[in-house]
């Protein structure tokens, strides 16, 4: 008696095509994108989902949780300070205090929860999919997302001429890590700068993350480490406090747009524009 | 011309921030009417808001080492961004700099013009960390106070600007730590009390002696004193601002005499 149902190899290879398929169809006009799927995406794509909003994580590579999985020096502790030990309570992830208000748990533990916890809240991820460019709609403003196959991406133009697809959104969520990837591309079109690191007056800047965190371009908002390249803010110590808090706050900011109609770029509300876009 | 009424302004993010107690010493001490309004740009309603929040973001210091020349264009984040403070000013800013002068003249320019007058103290206070370029070492330095019309007393530059004790940073750079480090708190743990911190309860008696300072400079002229034990003291150390200001909290014999002819109704400079 064999232990598995049959199916057939057609079947198998239909289950999967109709099962993408089905939900690329859904994401090819979503509320929110969120590019890179480390802790502060993941952390914002949670949110958001628990909240009822559509939301597509686009991950470039075949793992999702970017940095989360390691802490520093390819140790797999993770340190966060207070209150961002408070989200490990809510996805259901053991710590353990190390010294007063610093907290450590296994970065494997803490990273697949918090994934588990994301798709739980019902948010979509899709991996192996890299962003190539953004999509541009009136006044400028950032209305999807370009992407293709990492794959694709990975191989000598020559050999690869695959063209890329595009999803609508209302809203971008950076959260490429110090590339910053989507604030990049609107730097190419002179539409934005990246500051880069550097030159700013910090002693918080665990704190200046996150305060920084929030729309930075009309349609776009930065969460996690493309925070500090945006704005200029030094890198951190290995610790990953506030990235969650980022991606919590970018959450946040989203849901304000999204109640209020996402704002469409300066002076479009005051020319009677729609602020909401169309679906 | 005589000084008929001080107006400070409140900070929503420093939660230790008396402005009462502030106002009713100024008021003790100088004899001048001295009330609390709004924090400056709530007071003092802007018409377009993304401009005022562009205009500021235009002041934030990207490069320590050289003047300020505003970006240009402006990246369309930092407007956003401060966009974000002035709906939220209960929000601390966290990190940035700002040129110091350029930030007063903003604040300057939304004066009314009843009010744009000598006659009249303001003195903002903010959260946000203003900075001036000194050409002596040709970088820009973080201020707890900018003097002027208005003052600014930035209550970041009060934990900020003036320098910890010596031994605070050698053991910082020892440790290799930066402030994202847990071992940051750990280490200030150990020169706690030696300088003010965030949500300080010292601030509000700090905050008396900078106020003062902002009012004296425009009936006087004279930014500072040069007695270590007067409020009006000029300190670059934590240690040196904590005594004048919490230790001793008193003017010196000279700055007396001013703000004892302040409240007799006598314009006079100190001598």
């Amino acid at each position: 008696m064999p232990i598995f149902q049959p199916a057939s190899e057609k079947e198998v290879t239909r289950a999967i095509l109709s099962g993408f398929a089905k939900d690329l169809d859904r994401y090819a006009d979503t509320e929110v994108v969120v590019i890179g799927g480390g802790p502060s995406g993941l952390m914002a794509a949670r949110d958001l989902a628990k909240h009822g909003v559509e939301v597509v994580v686009i991950e470039r590579n075949n793992y999702i949780g970017g940095g989360f999985w390691i802490g520093g020096f390819l140790m797999n502790t993770i340190t966060l300070r207070a209150p961002a030990q408070k989200v490990l309570d809510e996805i259901g992830c053991p710590y353990e205090e190390f010294s007063k208000g610093l907290f450590v748990t296994p970065g494997p533990h803490a990273c697949s929860k918090l994934i588990a916890a994301t798709m739980d809240a019902g948010a979509k991820i899709q991996n192996m999919t890299s962003f190539e460019d953004i999509v541009i709609r009136e006044d400028n403003r950032v209305g999807g997302v370009v992407i293709n196959w990492t794959p694709v991406q990975a191989l000598p133009h020559e050999i690869t001429c695959v063209d890329p697809i595009a999803l609508e959104c209302d809203l971008v969520i950076d959260a490429t890590g110090h590339d910053a990837l989507v604030i990049q591309s609107l730097e190419k079109r002179g539409l934005a700068k990246r500051i880069g690191e550097g030159g700013m007056w910090i002693e918080r800047s665990e704190d200046a993350v996150v305060e920084h965190t929030g729309l930075a371009y009309p349609g776009v908002i930065v969460a996690g480490m493309a925070v500090c390249s945006t704005y200029g803010l030094p890198r951190m110590g290995p610790t990953f406090g506030a990235m969650l808090l980022s991606g919590r706050r970018a959450a946040e900011e989203a849901l304000k747009m999204l109640k209020k109609g996402v704002p469409a770029a300066k002076g479009a509300e005051a020319k009677g524009k729609p602020v909401a876009r169309k679906r | 011309m005589d000084l008929r009424r001080v107006y400070l302004y409140k900070d929503p993010s420093a939660a230790t921030l008396d402005l009462a107690a502030v106002a009713a010493h100024v008021r003790q001490v100088l004899g001048v009417p001295t009330s609390v309004r709004k924090e400056f740009l709530r007071h003092h309603p802007v018409a377009d808001l993304d401009e005022t929040a562009a205009r500021i973001a235009a002041t934030r210091v990207t490069d320590l080492s050289r003047p300020l020349v505003p970006m240009d264009p402006l990246p369309p984040a930092l407007a956003l961004f401060e966009r974000r403070l002035l709906e939220t000013s209960e929000r601390r800013v966290p990190g940035v700099l700002y040129d110091g002068f350029r930030l007063q003249g903003i604040l300057r320019s939304v004066l009314p013009r009843a009010e744009r007058t000598l006659a009249v103290a303001h003195v903002a206070f903010t959260s946000r960390l203003p900075g001036t370029f000194d050409d002596a070492d040709r970088r820009y330095h973080a201020r707890a106070v900018v003097l002027g019309f208005p003052s600014i007393v930035s209550t970041s530059g009060l934990v900020e600007a003036p320098a910890k004790p010596r031994g605070f940073y050698a053991a910082k750079r020892s440790l290799r730590i930066d402030s994202a480090d847990a071992r940051y708190e750990a280490l200030k743990q150990e020169y706690a009390g030696r300088f003010l911190d965030w949500d300080d309860p010292r601030l509000t008696q700090v905050a008396k002696g900078y106020a003062l300072q902002a009012v004296l400079h425009q009936v006087t002229g004279e930014p500072f004193c040069d007695d270590a034990d007067c409020v009006l003291f000029n300190a670059h150390w934590q240690e040196e601002m904590l005594h004048a200001q919490v230790e001793s909290g008193l003017l010196c014999a000279r700055h007396r005499k001013v703000a004892e002819a302040l409240r007799g109704g006598r314009r006079t400079r100190p001598r």
